[in-house]
């Protein structure tokens, strides 16, 4: 039976499940910040919808905003906070949801997965007296790599990573991850788009499956060393094997997507060279320009963004997930 | 037409696809991590009744159909035409027996039915989940054949020919399926 809870009672584990985040982190030694929820731009990324706030927008994560706070010598950070991101409504989806954001300076990437999988463990601590959860939580954590996810869930497919659009093409015809034909035309944008499309397809037709037969066995998973197409926001490492990836990780609990958080890309030319990149790809899918975030990349030149990492995770779904709900909508505080 | 992007889809929306009306029965937004989003439906022809499962990513758009549903009562049959008129404009149509198709078995005078209109041209009818038909022709049962599930064939007043079980009578009224075309049980009175 999905746990539907009344109000008192999901004020009552909001109120705890905020206290023991926060206590979390202070522990940690990070500070808690609050940047406004209405910005002159935000991170241009391919299928995510900021709601219009005229002269702005809504935030779609406070990324930027914390980032340049680091740039400008803030230490390590965290916050928690509405974000917004159009036309995402479904049971595991809001359009205005609260992320709970933070970044450790210096650390190597794999600190934010750690934290994700503590905060996991206090949230579920602190709400246990509202929980009925029909799946435990995880009693262990795995880190996997992309591609021996991709070998796990999807054997015939012989993925190195480094695929330009028309070898992704090649590879995939044929299979369930088949890509529908690309609208952009440059190379940086066809392999976006190409591996953006069968990193779509293949999330949720052969990963989310995997995931849940993971969850049923009390284990999360971080997927780690995204493709370096897949990189977003994240620095370009180089993984166990020497292949060429990207810092970025994505953690899933309950068979669920919880947070994603990257190694964070400090090279504002880079930066802005992704931003185009995606910029392309949003108007060749007819989605509405977004202005460049110019202060976000001058801080980025100058005084630069100190060697961090960090992660973003829904904490809307961490307490669905915890108390045993079915949908977002049955533990939140307004419709 | 407007065209309908897929993030506008919900629940009951009637879309068109490839030439054919569909309604939205069942609707999830999925998005995997920075994917693309992705809208799993499950449809049903408006026309045909078969049902499907479809993912769309965003971004997608369709056209809407124009579909209406007018409610109508069954006036009379000629040859392979069957006439019905509208119960808010008293306008009457005629359709033919291949829109009407097998439910024309069911079509009792005076019943009412939804006549669907796909781009103001009637398609296809739906009928009450069962009518009551009366028996006019059918074999006595024969004494001592008891056992369970045993029937005979009967003829009910549209012509229509179904198996009943084997205490039905002429005259009698039972309740048809008008989905499967089985009997469901006898009425009494």
């Amino acid at each position: 039976m999905p746990n539907v809870l009344g109000v008192a009672q999901r004020v009552a584990l909001w109120d705890a499940a905020l206290s023991a985040v926060r206590a979390y982190f202070r522990g940690q030694g990070l500070c808690e910040v609050m940047t406004p929820p209405r910005v002159a731009a935000v991170a241009i990324e391919p299928w995510i919808e900021p709601i219009a706030a005229p002269p702005g927008w809504l935030h779609t994560s406070p990324e930027l905003a914390m980032k340049s706070l680091l740039a400008h010598g803030a230490g390590p950070i965290f916050q928690i906070t509405h974000v917004a991101r159009a036309g995402e409504t479904g049971a595991w989806h809001r359009e205005q949801f609260v992320l709970l954001e933070w970044y450790r300076t210096g650390a190597d990437a794999r600190g934010p997965m750690d934290d994700v999988e503590r905060v996991t463990d206090c949230v579920v601590e602190a709400t246990a007296q509202w929980s009925t959860p029909t799946l435990a939580a995880p009693r262990a954590w795995r880190r996997i790599g992309f591609l021996d996810a991709v070998r796990a869930t999807a054997s015939d497919l012989q993925l190195r990573g480094d695929e330009d659009a028309a070898r992704l093409i090649a590879v995939t015809a044929g299979t369930p991850w088949a890509l529908p034909p690309l609208r952009t035309h440059s190379a940086q944008g066809q392999r976006l788009e190409a591996w953006t499309g069968f990193f779509t397809a293949w999330s949720d037709s052969a990963l989310d499956p995997w995931l849940a037969e993971h969850a049923a066995g009390g284990c999360g998973i971080h997927l780690v060393d995204f493709p370096e197409p897949l990189a977003a926001l994240a620095e370009r490492a180089v993984d166990a094997a020497g292949r060429l990836v990207s810092g970025r990780f994505e953690s899933h609990a309950w068979g669920r997507e919880l947070a994603n958080g990257y190694r964070e890309l400090r090279d504002a030319h880079e930066q802005r060279a992704r931003f185009d990149t995606v910029a392309e790809l949003r108007a060749a899918h007819d989605q509405p320009a977004l202005p460049m975030p110019a202060a976000f990349l001058a801080d980025l030149l100058a005084p630069g963004l100190p060697p961090c990492s960090g992660a973003a995770l829904g904490l809307d779904r961490l307490l669905a997930l915890v108390v045993g709900a079915a949908r977002l909508n049955d533990i939140a505080l307004a419709p | 037409m407007a065209s309908l992007d897929v993030s506008e889809l919900k629940k009951n929306a009637k879309i068109e696809i490839d030439g054919h009306p569909y309604v939205v029965v069942d609707f999830q937004f999925v998005k995997p991590g920075k994917g693309q989003g992705l809208y799993k439906c499950r449809i049903k022809n408006m026309i045909t009744g078969a049902v499907m499962d479809r993912t769309w990513r965003s971004g997608e758009k369709f056209d809407p159909a124009n579909v209406e549903s007018k409610q109508m009562q069954y006036l009379f049959a000629s040859g392979d035409r069957f006439t019905f008129m509208d119960n808010e404009s008293y306008e009457q149509i005629e359709l033919s027996a291949g829109v009407v198709g097998d439910d024309k078995w069911f079509l009792l005078d005076n019943l009412t039915i939804d006549v669907l209109f796909y781009n103001n041209r009637p398609v296809g009818v739906s009928l009450p989940s069962h009518v009551i038909m009366e028996v006019t022709d059918s074999e006595p049962g024969v004494k001592g054949d008891t056992a369970n599930n045993v029937t005979k064939q009967a003829t009910v007043s549209t012509g229509y020919l179904v198996q009943v079980p084997i205490f039905i009578k002429i005259g009698e009224k039972i309740k048809i399926d008008t989905r499967t075309g089985a009997y469901i049980e006898r009425v009494n009175g």
